[in-house]
């Protein structure tokens, strides 16, 4: 395989990426947890048709939907989410074409492909496994050079969405990852995040 | 010929490749950023691929991320469009070194044309007129006597500048003497190097380019010129062929001398030889775009030659399979620049849904967009939403049928250009065919527009 592209790929360091993930992970949360539920009372309450606010470096913008004649439902929540070279939270996901409607519903943790190439998960790769947030997964070959899949959040290994040598995407959905002990608190940092049946999450680092 | 190819762009642009290789009957992957996921290219092929985040950096400009995404696809060969890799002389070099086929010139001849300078050296060389200018300036007396050589109004112009930057135009002997001092100074500060040349200035110029194709047997045509000197800021707006600055005479001679450089020059593949002309229809030749260029279409409507199935074809190593006997170019065509762009508010770049989308149609319509109700325009990339190109037996026909086709689009939802256009197309001096460069920023687009709505 031909060298120069290898040298020029660009990517941060493990600790580096795995810091990265954490903070933008708790950003994320903080979001959801405290924030969204008051900015959306403040919304549903009020004459506003829109509200945005930012903090440290991520921001939340919540709109109501015209179309929607009772101002309590109307309320769009939109969670910043997709971490800048993490590879989860697709701004298009919710709208991903040929995705089952019903299992984008549900709330899931997802290890991410971090380029287009090739996918081959750690060898000792295992249902049930535990994991730590920045843990590696796997590997995606890019013409020769190894970029690592790593896991978004502490959890226990699921079900593989992809196999041993197959072509994957960049931020194709790999590995699933459970909430350790079935804890529901991990949900917002799923990046899809729901805040309430009337609330979709979208996102964008301010 | 190729089995599948990569489309590594986007917009109208990867619409129009992905139409042209199902016109060839090759497979096509259209490779997208996270932001195109919804673009109209990625919905209507038949495979699509995600290949980065909206940075484009990290997209449509990351040539592991592109090459990659061609290997585990199976494409043999790479359409990279226009703008990002296009003219990457490097990004050909590793498409070829991953053996698979770089749509466009080989990365020699990138190399050989990527120097603005050295291009223009090469094509003079081969009999092409280059505009008038000096060598590096020694002092104030070498300025004044390369000034009188090649003609007053000058422009002074910093070596170590680019993009207009520090630019100065002089009129006059005393003018020069005045500025040159100043001109040194400023170009110290600005860019560490106060080396200084000068070119004589073209008053009231026209922008007019050569299309040409070359295949690798050495087989070689001209389609005729096209005029874009309907710019703002040296951004082309509006776009006709042929150009109403030339005669047929002329135009004939122009397109003959470019092919006849080009080739000599040991040019491939489809490509466009940009001149200046002046008020008195002397042409200049500027620099050369070696890859498909956006306002192909208008030379299509005239010509009725695919261009990007004939890029394909050349790069496959195939024979042109036409002389010019075989190109005739009937009618006038005119291209529009839909972009979403705000002229009342100093053309600033617009992003948001589209409501509502109509095309517009008729005899001679030809709309070339990635637009539909609901796509949301992402704020990553340029603001072109599509070209509306008008063929008609003439110029006064192609003007009518371009304001009633310019009145039926409907891009609802973002503020657009489509009124300047209208009001461009009644203005007078367009109509009379005498647009140069610089009107469109000399006077504004306000007087235009306020013209228009009368």
């Amino acid at each position: 395989m031909p060298a120069p592209l290898g040298a020029a790929k660009p990517g941060p360091t493990d600790p580096e990426r795995t810091l990265r993930i954490q903070q933008d992970h708790d950003a994320i949360a903080r979001l959801a947890d405290e924030l969204l539920p008051a900015l959306i009372a403040k919304l549903a309450s009020g004459g506003l048709g829109e509200i945005e606010v930012r903090q440290g470096g991520w921001k939340a913008r919540l709109r109501k939907l015209a179309t929607v004649p009772e101002p309590n439902k109307a309320a769009t929540a939109e969670i910043a989410a997709h971490a800048r070279g993490v590879g989860h939270g697709r701004p298009g996901e919710r709208e991903g074409r040929g995705r089952d409607p019903k299992e984008a519903q549900q709330d899931k943790v997802v290890a991410m492909s971090p380029a287009v190439g090739i996918y081959n998960p750690r060898r000792d790769l295992a249902v049930g496994m535990r994991v730590r947030a920045g843990d590696k997964i796997g590997t995606v070959d890019v013409l020769g050079v190894q970029q690592d899949v790593v896991s978004p959040v502490d959890g226990i290994i699921g079900s593989s969405l992809a196999e041993a040598g197959e072509a994957v995407e960049y931020g194709q959905e790999l590995v699933r990852i459970e909430p350790p002990e079935q804890a529901p608190t991990s949900e917002a940092a799923a990046g899809v995040a729901a805040a309430g049946p009337e609330a979709v999450a979208v996102a964008g680092k301010a | 010929m190729f089995s599948k190819v990569l489309i590594a762009n986007r917009g109208e642009i990867a619409l129009r490749i992905l139409r042209a290789c199902r016109t060839l009957g090759i497979g096509a992957v259209v490779a997208y950023s996270e932001a195109d996921r919804e673009s109209l290219a990625a919905q209507l092929a038949d495979e699509a691929i995600c290949i980065g985040p909206a940075d484009a950096k990290r997209s449509y400009l990351s040539a592991p991320a592109i090459i990659s995404a061609a290997v585990v696809t199976g494409c043999d060969a790479i359409h990279p469009g226009y703008g990002f890799l296009s003219e990457d002389e490097h990004f050909a070099e590793v498409v070829r070194a991953h053996d698979l086929t770089f749509i466009g010139p080989s990365a020699e001849v990138l190399e050989r044309f990527a120097s603005k300078e050295a291009t223009r050296r090469i094509l003079s060389a081969h009999g092409l007129a280059t505009i008038p200018g000096s060598g590096m300036l020694r002092d104030e007396a070498h300025a004044l006597e390369e000034a009188a050589r090649v003609g007053y109004p000058v422009l002074i112009k910093p070596s170590a500048g680019g993009g207009g930057k520090g630019m100065r135009l002089v009129r006059t002997p005393r003018e020069l003497e005045t500025t040159f001092k100043v001109s040194r100074s400023e170009a110290m500060a600005g860019f560490g190097d106060d080396s200084l040349y000068l070119e004589k200035f073209l008053e009231d110029n026209r922008h007019v380019e050569i299309q040409v194709a070359v295949d690798r047997f050495g087989h070689a045509i001209h389609m005729g010129d096209r005029d874009c000197s309907v710019q703002r800021r040296h951004q082309k707006l509006i776009e006709e062929t042929p150009s109403p600055a030339l005669s047929d005479v002329a135009r004939k001679d122009l397109a003959e001398k470019a092919l006849r450089a080009v080739t000599a020059a040991g040019y491939e593949n489809l490509g466009t030889l940009e001149f200046l002309v002046d008020a008195k229809g002397k042409a200049y030749f500027i620099e050369i775009n070696c890859r498909i260029q956006v306002e192909h279409p208008i030379t299509e409507l005239c010509t009725g030659i695919d261009m990007v199935a004939l890029q394909i074809k050349i790069a496959a190593g195939e024979k042109l399979g036409l002389t010019q006997a075989d190109v005739v170019s009937r009618g006038h065509a005119i291209e529009f620049r839909i972009l979403a762009e705000d002229p009342a508010k100093d053309f600033r770049p617009q992003a948001g849904q589209v409501g509502d989308y109509l095309a517009p149609g008729g005899p001679g319509i030809r709309m070339d967009s990635h637009l539909y109700p609901g796509y949301e325009v992402p704020s990553y990339y340029d603001s072109l939403l599509g070209k509306l190109s008008v063929w008609a037996p003439d110029r006064p026909q192609a003007i009518a049928r371009a304001d009633a086709a310019l009145r039926e689009l409907l891009v609802d939802g973002i503020v657009t250009n489509i009124e300047l256009h209208r009001a461009i197309l009644a203005n007078q001096v367009f109509v009379d065919g005498k647009v140069t460069t610089s009107l469109l920023d000399r006077v504004g687009s306000a007087p235009f527009v306020a013209a228009g709505n009368r």
